[in-house]
């Protein structure tokens, strides 16, 4: 009986073949894949786009307002949110072409980080000198931080019975040669530059070589609502645009010997210089 | 010791090694050797406030350190869930530091890519062993 049994039995089912090994970390793969496309999708959506070039007369009153800014907002502000990047160094002090203790800029219009440090250095010097010739631009489309609106040494000049200052541009936007560093501008950056921009040098008595804040803080944004914003003390802009000029003017009033006195004796400046060292 | 888990510790090992070149190299002031085109450029994303863990000024790269040498402690034992866990944490980090790179810098640091490689590919062995 038993043995009849066992001749009708069914032959076993043949065991199903399982998932091939390949799929698990395949679908894993292309989860990943999906994911960073996605990051780079959104990235493309948000990319601030070149903003319109500001008219002559626009730019003037851009320049003038951040130019501009009252003694009491850079008290108010004080060193903001600016990162403290200036180094002190020692070396023979640094002159101009008329004499006077000389700031060195060296950058690029392309750099995003020397387009954020311009706004700074405008308003810093404006308060020792007067500038002419500034034009607006933005660093470039294809960089970190695109299209970050700022302006240009290019072509500008600037007056002051306090300091010099001498700006080289290295670069345009598109990364073409625009102007040559003098035999002297390389000595200066071979001694104190890390060979990157952009690189300023207070005469030879401090020397910044980074910007002091992100440039995302004007990503996407026109020189007037910057400007605007530049005005009220509270915005992120100001904090980190004024302050880093607080830091950059105390530099500057260590420079020359605390003059002129309606800057460099205010209890802002004097706290910021102590804090340079 | 499986070949697997000899690939995963050598991994792993080669993980801590990057990770502490960078975190050398930050303490140090130093940009690493990288490529600067375009998008890539180490210098924006290491000079970033991304590159320290918020509120310190321990670099990114140090929690890294801890993470593959956990990594190769864990693969000295048999692969099984543990492996995937923690590669699967691993990896969460990954794509949070991609999405900063993406997104927010626009820039793609490629020591740092080298880092990412290695978690991801800890990952797959993992789900492929654990398979087995």
């Amino acid at each position: 009986m038993s043995a009849r049994r066992a001749a009708v039995r069914k032959p076993a089912r043949k065991p199903v073949r399982g998932t091939p090994r390949w799929v698990l970390p395949a679908a894993v793969l292309a989860g990943i894949g999906l994911v960073v496309a996605a990051f780079f999708l959104y990235r493309w959506y948000v990319t601030p786009q070149q903003p319109r070039h500001a008219s002559p007369d626009a730019t003037q009153v851009v320049i003038t307002q951040i130019t501009s800014i009252p003694t009491s907002e850079f008290e108010t502000v004080g060193q903001g949110t600016a990162n403290n990047l200036l180094k002190p160094v020692s070396g023979a002090p640094l002159t101009g072409a008329t004499g006077k203790p000389q700031v060195l800029y060296i950058g690029a219009e392309y750099c995003p980080y020397c387009a954020a440090q311009r706004w700074a250095l405008i308003i810093a010097l404006s308060r020792f000198g007067t500038f002419s010739g500034l034009h607006t631009t933005t660093s470039s489309s294809s960089d970190v931080f695109p299209n970050t609106p700022t302006f240009t040494f290019h072509g500008a000049t600037y007056t002051s019975d306090y300091v010099d200052f001498r700006a080289v541009e290295e670069s345009d936007r598109d990364q073409k040669p625009l102007e040559t560093p003098s035999a002297s501008d390389q000595e200066v950056y071979g001694k104190y530059g890390t060979g990157s921009i952009p690189f300023i040098d207070f005469g030879n008595r401090y020397v910044l070589n980074a910007a002091m804040y992100l440039p995302d803080l004007l990503g996407g944004q026109s020189w007037q609502p910057i400007a605007d914003e530049l005005r009220d003390p509270s915005t992120a802009q100001a904090k980190a645009i004024v302050g880093s000029a607080n830091l950059l003017t105390a530099a500057i009033c260590k420079m020359t010997s605390d003059r002129p006195a309606s800057v460099c004796s205010t209890p802002g400046i004097q706290a910021l210089e102590k804090k340079l060292g | 010791m499986a070949r697997v888990q000899a690939a995963a510790i050598a991994l792993s090992v080669a993980g801590i090694a990057v990770s502490i070149y960078l975190t050398a190299l930050h303490y140090a002031g130093v940009t690493p050797a990288c490529v600067t085109s375009g998008s890539i450029n180490c210098e924006a994303v290491l000079s970033s406030s991304y590159a320290v863990i918020a509120g310190s000024s321990v670099p990114t790269s140090a929690l890294g350190i801890v993470w593959f040498a956990v990594s190769a402690a864990v693969w000295t034992r048999p692969a099984g869930w543990t492996q995937v866990a923690w590669s699967a944490m691993g990896l969460v980090t990954v794509l949070y530091l991609v999405f900063i790179e993406v997104v927010r810098l626009n820039a793609i640091c490629l020591w740092c890519t080298v880092a990412h490689i290695l978690v991801v590919a800890l990952l797959l062995i993992a789900v492929t062993a654990r398979e087995r």
